[in-house]
């Protein structure tokens, strides 16, 4: 049994992560930032997101962030002078800004994709399909949905197959570990490739595109949730882009 | 007294909470034997076989290889213990090219590239893969994967080898040769678990047969 914003329309879920998505990306306040952050991870937790176990996750690439952070403060540098080496700026006050809206816009598109997760691949694509998108393109996206997890996969297995070849990554030079790194792109590459083909052809065997017009015994109906939710969220969304934007 | 190589002391793992895979199992390998573990679909094999190789981690218990505890060993330390061969070879492989997959831990480690270009070509010609030597490692097919990724483990010199089901999509010849293979690194002194349902394969080669039913060691026979 679905509850709480587990059991919305696909299409509603869609609709709220493409507002919380373009807030993210739009807006350069960070406060603004945070508070759709804020937004999107009770939205999350509201959709049975598992809220410590997605922070977890997270913070494997929390060194990415960081790395942002500098790269942004190095690179785009402006303000007080917060850090500086030998001459060279490290952190400034507005390269810390950008950085820091970076990490929080990054932050705003993983944890609103999440409140996608809680529905399947078959939903997404009759939701998709219902919303007038023709079904070839309806089900390239429900494929992408679901290739993800079998690509972390696939790397997970590579660096594990690496270190039971008695690398130990934390131990070796970094020039060393970053050809270790090169090569996950090769497994997982190929291993989409070659998926996709047996897809393709399991597709082909079982007649898909054979009709012009395909039928379904699933049928999604909006209830007045999903209804109140859309309005709600897409005024809100224009609203802020009105007076942040000073757009009257 | 033989010290095991591997030893399981009372080890439960779940994937799911409340259903466990392996329940209270204690065991030891022996680097002196060709240990066979044999069992019915789920039964735990290839769990077990993940347990010792530090891939999964038991929940309860402790694993100990060559008497250090293994939630004190990275993988990496493990990897240099103990060679193990997935179900699905194709799951090991990510270099390039046949040659570059069996020189990786070797050239990472630092080693002669002489001594490397030698035991490399060794290795090619022991597992027939010399003609595929600069061969893309994703295009061969299910057998020469399987050699492939069995020359790129032994490259290590581990002590001891895990193989989770090695005869899958080899033919006579092959099963064969790969039981031929095996018999020589026994007598070189590596220890051998394998887990197989061919029975024909493990005849030849086993020292003792464990059998595995609901996550439990139900026979264990040498």
């Amino acid at each position: 049994m679905k509850t709480g914003l587990e059991g919305l329309d696909p299409r509603t879920k869609l609709v709220l992560v493409l507002c919380l998505s373009s807030l993210g990306v739009f807006i350069q306040d960070i406060s603004i930032l945070a508070a759709v952050l804020g937004i999107s991870a009770v939205l999350s937790a509201a959709s049975g997101i598992r809220f410590f176990m997605m922070l977890k996750k997270f913070r494997r690439i929390l060194w990415l962030f960081l790395a942002i952070a500098v790269i942004q403060s190095v690179f785009a540098p402006s303000g007080s002078i917060l850090l500086s080496l030998g001459g060279i700026k490290v952190i400034t006050a507005g390269g810390l800004y950008k950085g820091t809206a970076m990490m929080l816009r990054m932050s705003i598109v993983m944890v609103s994709a999440t409140i996608m997760a809680t529905s399947n691949s078959r939903e997404i694509v009759q939701g998709l399909v219902q919303w007038k998108i023709p079904y070839e393109i309806a089900f390239m996206v429900s494929v992408a949905i679901r290739f993800l997890p079998l690509l972390t996969d696939e790397i997970k297995n590579v660096v594990t197959a690496v270190q039971l070849r008695g690398i130990e990554l934390d131990r070796i030079p970094v020039r060393q570990r970053l050809k270790v790194y090169s090569y996950l792109i090769m497994p997982v590459v190929s291993g989409a490739i070659i998926k996709s083909r047996e897809l393709a052809t399991t597709m082909e065997t079982r007649a898909f595109r054979a009709y012009p017009k395909r039928t379904s015994y699933m049928v999604l109906t909006m209830q007045r949730a999903d209804h109140f939710i859309i309005f709600i969220s897409l005024s809100l969304s224009i609203l802020t882009f009105v007076f942040y934007f000073k757009v009257f | 007294m033989i010290e095991p190589y591997i030893e399981l002391d009372d080890v439960s793992f779940a994937y799911k909470k409340d259903a466990p895979v392996i329940g209270g199992l204690s065991l030891q390998l022996y680097r002196e034997q060709f240990t066979a573990i044999t069992g019915p679909n789920g039964s735990g094999k290839t769990t077990l076989g993940k347990l010792m190789t530090g891939i999964l981690r038991p929940q309860i218990g402790r694993i100990f290889i060559c008497g250090r505890d293994s939630t004190e060993m990275k993988l990496g330390e493990i990897g240099q213990r103990i060679g193990y061969l997935f179900q699905n070879p194709g799951l090991q492989i990510f270099a390039p090219s046949v040659r570059e997959e069996i020189s990786f831990a070797l050239e990472l480690k630092g080693e002669d590239k002489g001594e490397i270009q030698e035991k490399v070509s060794r290795s090619l010609k022991d597992f027939d893969l010399s003609h595929l030597a600069d061969a893309f490692p994703f295009r061969l097919s299910r057998g020469e994967q399987q050699r492939l990724a069995i020359a790129a483990v032994l490259i290590n010199s581990p002590g001891f080898l895990i193989l989770d089901e090695p005869t899958t999509g080899l033919d006579m010849e092959r099963r064969r040769a790969l039981s031929e293979i095996l018999a020589g690194l026994r007598n070189k002194g590596i220890g051998m678990a394998v887990i197989s349902h061919d029975r024909a394969f493990i005849s030849r080669l086993a020292d003792r047969t464990i059998r595995m039913y609901g996550g439990e060691i139900v026979e264990d026979r040498t």
